[in-house]
């Protein structure tokens, strides 16, 4: 078996088996039908209603549903590919939460706060969320350069310090739309119309300029990786931190880049999302798109190709899920189906042990060797 | 005065179970050198199987099935940690995502969006002869896990450091191979720890659904698992610190619902989200100076090979 099917196949069927297995569980907690059913609704939802099209000639039944999907995709990639840049330099970002939630903040402000020409307004609102967003994941990058904390355990941390700040502090105090004022909106002030990602199909669908973006940095991270000389020095990190400072590379350097692009990426995610469909800092993220970024980057086997992939398809199985409401299967029914899949990539050795091609029995009966004395136990 | 500690006391001791049963089993799991990131979706199923079992069953046997569900979902982990040597961090944030997206779809299909039926809470003890007392009143009032959240930290470190088993725990968290080479196995050792952090995360889960409130809630349990996490980290790895950062978390925690509900004029000051970071700044901040030195098991997070050195 080729090196790169064994790295394909296990994400492939880890993703089949996950949806076998939520079908199931649906089929047994109603009934056969209805998981179909649900299935059906959701790949409407993610991938537009075809049967309808043909009916009725409508396009919009088509350009609704594949816009959901595109946007859900696009904050999925880009978390994904904050898990994924950090995993090359052999970090494990589980911050990529806390970032984005900074990033969001960020972008709200300055889509809110300035006074720009679109041409500038976007460029600088997502800058302000890379920034945050980088400077957010610096500290865990600092405290593991310099105090050698584990950045599982410091972004775990960041995350929560991020939440309460941001959530219990920020977005209902001082940056409160109305603050000062007796208003009870949840929030952050509306971004201007000049800082509003443009959609891309008018009134047809909601899909807006984050998704090309996503798209083009995925893209511009795998030229990085594959064809750039520092891209080749973060993987050399990632791969033997030793080996790399031995050869000259700036270990320290690379991580630190590494890290603080993780956390603009994620933070762009935020911008993405406050940009193109939010227009404000709704007083919360909504979802763990975080921690969906870890699924989506381990699925995508974090390869930003993979990831891109991975993020598509599971952007369309989130988009779909709200059609799933129909039948009372909850939205976050594809969350499941993703979390599952994860699970079953986390057993990848299970699959390429399944997928061992058998070996021929040997024909000469080996004796088995004699077995070495006891130790003596102490 | 007395009596704005006392019910700060109370309401510490109401919420500290929980947390403090999750950051043992968290303690457990990583000192036999397997991470567990998972605790929250260990509670979390722990806190669902609890309500639900606890509609028929009486309370107590929801309890233990709330334990038994978190030993499940351990089960899931150590399957793949121990038997596969997967990336236990994958592991435990898969099993986050599983029992989030999973619970919320039981929930909604089971007994709808707003929590399952009440349930009949634990028994509170009220004990006769300390209800006159100052101060060590609060004591009582409470459940029986408490009580033995009182307790299990002292028992647990006797454990840890004075029996032979505790050893050899701590030894397959450090060196598995010199524990190997004694003959001992590494991976059943892991696999008790393993299942027993998994009950312990779930008896915290149950702790919420049938002690400080009577059903489970759609974001139950809301984050407490990564602060047993916290409180794991910023007790060193060690059962009695884990106990005092527990306790202290809980504290912080009853002061500020506290504050919100009799000084809000303070929570202008102070802000809120202030003192829900402070855990967490806290965690840092002793991780950040303790520096190289660190308590983590030094096997921590590496899957055990027998060919491996």
């Amino acid at each position: 078996m080729g090196e790169r099917l064994r790295a394909v196949l296990p994400s492939v069927f880890s993703v089949f088996l996950a949806l076998a297995v939520c079908w199931v569980f649906i089929a047994l907690t109603r009934d056969a039908e209805t998981a179909t059913g649900a299935y059906l609704q959701m790949l409407r939802g993610g991938l537009g209603d075809w049967a309808q099209y043909f009916e009725s000639e409508r396009l919009t039944v088509l350009t609704r549903p594949l816009g959901e999907a595109a946007i859900k995709a696009a904050l999925l990639l880009l978390t994904g590919l904050s898990v994924t840049v950090a995993f090359k330099v052999g970090l494990f970002n589980i911050g990529a939460q806390g970032q984005m939630l900074v990033g969001a903040l960020a972008a709200a402000v300055a889509g809110a706060q300035l006074q720009l020409p679109a041409v500038l307004h976007i460029p600088v609102a997502i800058l302000a969320a890379c920034v945050t967003g980088g400077l957010w994941a610096l500290i865990a990058a600092g405290l593991k350069l310099a105090r050698g904390v584990h950045e599982v355990i410091s972004t775990i941390m960041l995350n929560w310090v991020a939440v309460s700040l941001v959530d219990n502090w920020l977005s209902v105090g001082p940056l409160r739309a109305g603050a000062g004022t007796h208003l009870s909106i949840t929030g952050t002030a509306e971004i201007a119309t000049s800082a509003q990602l443009p959609r891309l199909l008018g009134e047809m669908s909601r899909l807006h300029l984050g998704f090309p973006l996503a798209l083009a940095v995925a893209l511009a991270i795998w030229v990085w990786l594959s064809r750039l000389r520092s891209g080749f020095e973060t993987r050399a990190v990632g791969l033997g931190s030793e080996a790399a400072r031995a050869a000259g590379i700036p270990v320290v350097r690379r991580t630190a880049q590494a890290m603080g692009l993780a956390g603009a990426l994620a933070g762009m995610a935020g911008a993405v999302l406050v940009l193109g469909t939010e227009y404000r800092y709704p007083g919360g993220l909504g979802a763990p798109y975080g921690f969906d970024g870890i699924a989506i980057s381990l699925i995508g086997g974090n390869h930003p190709l993979g990831v891109a992939l991975s993020a598509l398809f599971f952007g369309a199985l989130r988009a779909g899920g709200t059609r799933m409401q129909l039948l009372g299967v909850h939205k976050s029914y594809p969350e499941l189906i993703q979390g599952l899949a994860l699970l079953f990539v986390a057993g990848r050795l299970v699959w390429l042990a399944l997928l061992r091609p058998r070996k021929v029995a040997p024909v000469v009966p080996t004796r088995q060797p004699e077995t070495s004395p006891e130790v003596p136990r102490a | 005065m007395l009596e704005i500690i006392e019910a700060l006391l109370s309401s510490t001791l109401e919420y500290f179970p929980a947390l403090l049963f999750a950051a043992l089993g968290a303690t457990l799991s990583e000192r036999s050198g397997v991470v567990n990131v998972g605790v929250e979706g260990m509670m979390r199923a722990g806190a669902f199987c609890a309500a639900v079992a606890a509609i028929t069953f009486p309370t107590p046997v929801g309890v233990l099935v709330g334990m038994l569900a978190g030993a499940g979902m351990a089960a899931i982990h150590g399957y793949l940690c121990i038997r596969w040597r997967s990336d236990q961090v994958v592991s435990g944030m898969a099993i986050n995502l599983v029992a989030l997206a999973g619970g919320t779809y039981l929930l909604e299909s089971l007994y709808g969006p707003n929590g399952t039926p009440p349930i009949h809470q634990l028994t509170r003890w009220h004990l006769p002869g300390l209800s006159e007392v100052p101060l060590l009143r609060v004591l009582s009032g409470h459940s029986a896990l408490t009580w033995l959240a009182l307790v299990l930290p002292f028992a647990f470190h006797g454990l840890l450091y004075r029996t032979p088993l505790g050893l050899r725990l701590r030894a397959v968290g450090e060196k598995p191979h010199a524990v190997a080479t004694l003959g001992l196995s590494v991976t059943g050792l892991r696999w008790l720890a393993v299942l027993g952090s998994g009950m312990l995360a779930g008896l915290g889960g149950a702790t919420l659904s049938t002690a400080v409130l009577d059903r489970f809630e759609q974001h139950t349990p809301a984050g407490l698992g990564f602060m047993a996490l916290a409180a794991m980290v910023f007790g060193r790895w060690t059962p009695l610190g884990a106990f005092l950062a527990a306790l202290f978390f809980a504290f912080g925690g009853a002061l500020r619902i506290g504050l919100a509900s009799s000084a809000p004029g303070l929570l202008e000051v102070v802000p809120q989200g202030f003192l829900l970071a402070l855990p967490y700044v806290l965690t840092l901040a002793v991780l950040a100076f303790q520096g190289q030195r660190t308590h983590a098991p030094a096997a921590l997070g590496t899957p055990y090979e027998q060919e491996s050195r």
